[in-house]
């Protein structure tokens, strides 16, 4: 047995088992069996040889993978084999003697509203639901409509031709839409008499948000909180790594000699979850009672990693017997993670982190118990970042 | 790219799907926000409970003075008012402006609440209509939280880790209010950069300006709004920014120009410059 059929049976032994999927493909009843991750798409390609539908983005996005199901245009990529038990699917393969699809091929060829070809199948799929749902052919609706399907080479000139045409031929046949009560227009502006209002449900106070900003490929969020408590007292903990480590939700540190440190973070971001491994380095100053703690490293199968440093500075407060802190988490993210472009919500959890940071060390100080976070679907990405605190080079 | 591997569980009822709730074990309603996040293995759960089979979710119906959506009921369907009981047009409007036809038609407006995107449509718009959530936990309690206060931040909402949601609720004098919504994307059905939503009911005393796409919760900005009722006039930009800036310190200048020109826009829907 060569090494590799070694690693498939044991694969196999944990992968969660195929399940049958019966479903109607172009009018013919298929029983496929597919693991549960399987895409639709997935199914019609690889099990059923049905390649018209294709895959780009993965993300749906991009429109190629669309078909119909049940009816109605939907993605092929977000849709998993469970979920299309029982669906009744039709793909270009299919539209067999179908009025609208045939004069749709037609139009298409005519206006040229194709080049390479590849997003056509799904830009098809589209226009068949426009073509039967639209109740006039009006462009802007039209395009508006098309942004779900990318198009690189025709500018969709031809595309919009294509369908505004099969609308006119549709009309012209007495082939009725199937359009659903037309969304009435909102009113023009008319204003109101003034009227006393009903206060609102207040939600839970916000915390108030930390300053973020970029500055050479990495995000900076800063925060300051006042502790009640007298800065040689919050220093005196704070220049222990351990009791920094502890403040930090998700972190949790492995070995250390007191400057050099190894351990991890678990992230949670909605549904994103993470675990970096990684080292750093902790460094104090007494004299400023200022410390940083720098890192990097690397979540399981390296897909992502993180960088990132987190300085604090505890100060008098402006009342006797507190102190104020400011903290700075600068960081960033590497690989899949990174792919996930959205630096706001990042740098918002960073922040949420931080809050949650300053909510320890408060706790920690009075002897409270500490926030538990773990087992909540809350302290997410943040985390990431403040794996970021503790991984270096 | 593919998943992770992962297993799905097909729960009876909507109570055995906040049952089956634990750490590995994530509910896949639409699939459309959560789909990108698996395929691009940002998230790897172990196990799928799948919410599409439970019909009881795809109700639509009016009770006591409201219109409760289940949450199962998807974008195309409250586009399409394809309902029993007629649905307030600002529903239907900002239905049609969500993502795509192909991902309205599987995404669903429960799924949406739960997942807390910022950028997302329903938590803005439901906010500033005044809608609530109906939580149902594992044991089959129910419970109610008004939008503003459901969405705590990015992703993160008043769920407990038991607790799924299974309808929205709306005033039916939504029917009636006036109405702006605006949202300013960079592509038609991409992620809103900025939206501003109003939502006005004078016999209910009801007013709410919202901003949203703000990175956190929605913003409920109430004294401008209560300005707003008692004046019947368009506070106009300069107040808008200032208000942002006050409630928002930490934000981009463009992030706040961005926010008071969609307010600015879709107040202009319902009050004439």
């Amino acid at each position: 047995m060569n090494a590799q059929s070694l690693v498939s049976a044991e694969t196999a032994a944990e992968a969660p088992r195929a399940i049958p999927v019966r479903l109607t493909v172009n009018g013919r009843a298929e029983e496929v069996l597919a693991t549960p991750r399987t895409q639709l798409a997935e199914i019609l390609r690889d099990k059923l040889d049905l390649t018209a539908t294709h895959l780009a983005c993965e993300q749906g996005v991009c429109g190629a993978c669309t078909v119909m199901v049940d009816g109605r245009p939907q993605r092929a990529c977000l849709t998993f084999a469970a979920e299309c038990d029982g669906a009744t699917v039709e793909t270009l393969e299919g539209w067999e003697g179908d009025a609208l699809m045939d004069r749709l091929r037609a139009a298409f060829a005519r206006n040229h509203a194709l080049q390479c070809g590849f997003c056509t199948p799904g830009m098809l799929a589209t226009a068949r639901d426009l073509a039967a749902r639209l109740e006039t052919a009006d462009e802007t609706r039209i395009r508006h409509e098309l942004s779900g399907n990318l198009c690189r080479c025709t500018g969709y000139v031809g595309i919009v031709a294509a369908i505004t045409e099969v609308i006119a031929e549709r009309d012209a046949a007495g082939i009725a839409p199937v359009a659903p009560p037309p969304l009435p227009e909102p009113a023009p502006p008319a204003g109101f008499a003034p009227f006393e209002p009903v206060a609102a449900p207040q939600p839970e106070a916000a915390i108030p948000q930390g300053e973020t900003r970029t500055e050479d490929g990495w995000t900076i969020v800063r925060r300051s909180f006042v502790l009640d408590h007298p800065a040689d007292a919050v220093w005196a903990a704070f220049r222990d790594l351990a009791t920094v480590a502890r403040c930090l939700p998700g972190a949790e540190l492995g070995s250390t000699d007191g400057d050099r440190f190894a351990g991890h973070v678990a992230v949670r971001f909605g549904p994103i979850t993470a675990r970096f491994e990684g080292e750093g380095l902790f460094a104090a100053d007494d004299a400023e009672r200022r410390g940083t703690v720098t890192g990097q490293g690397k979540d399981r199968g390296g897909q992502s990693s993180v960088a990132g440093e987190l300085g604090f500075a505890v100060a008098e407060g402006a009342s006797p017997g507190t102190s104020e802190v400011a903290a700075e988490l600068r960081f960033r993210i590497e690989g899949r993670l990174g792919q996930f472009n959205r630096p706001e919500l990042v740098s918002g959890l960073v922040d949420h982190l931080l809050a949650e940071f300053a909510a320890n060390c408060s706790a920690l100080l009075s002897g409270g118990p500490m926030r538990e976070s773990r087992g909540i679907s809350v302290w997410a990405l943040a985390r990431a970042a403040i794996a970021g605190l503790f991984r270096r080079r | 790219m593919k998943p992770a591997a992962f297993d799905h569980l097909s729960p009876e009822s909507p109570a055995a799907a906040a049952a089956m709730l634990s750490e590995g074990t994530r509910i896949l309603a639409g699939g459309q926000s959560l789909g990108p996040m698996l395929n691009l293995r940002l998230a790897r759960p172990e196990r799928l409970a799948g919410l599409s089979a439970l019909a009881q979710l795809r109700d639509i119906r009016e009770e006591r003075g409201r219109i409760i959506l289940g949450a199962g009921v998807t974008h195309a369907r409250i586009e399409d008012g394809d309902s029993p009981v007629a649905l307030p047009p600002m529903l239907r409007h900002v239905a049609r402006g969500i993502a795509y036809r192909a991902v309205r038609n599987r995404g669903t407006v429960g799924g949406s609440l739960a997942h807390a995107d910022p950028a997302a449509d329903w938590v803005t718009a439901l906010t500033a209509m005044g809608a609530e959530v109906v939580l149902l936990s594992g044991s089959g309690a129910e419970r109610r939280v008004a939008l503003p206060g459901f969405v705590r931040g990015a992703y993160r909402t008043a769920l407990g880790p038991q607790e799924i949601i299974s309808a929205v609720e709306i005033p039916a004098a939504m029917r009636d209010a006036l109405w702006g919504y605006h949202k300013l994307c960079r592509k038609v059905g991409e992620f809103a950069d900025a939206i501003g939503a109003i939502a006005v009911h004078p016999a209910s005393g009801h007013l709410r300006l919202v901003a949203g796409a703000t990175g956190g919760a929605p913003l409920v900005l109430s004294g401008l709004g209560d300005g707003i009722a008692r004046s019947g006039a368009h506070p106009g930009p300069a107040a808008l920014r200032s208000a942002l800036a006050a409630a928002l310190p930490g934000a981009d200048r463009v992030k706040l120009q961005l926010l008071a020109t969609a307010l600015d826009r879709a107040i202009a829907k319902v009050i004439p410059a």
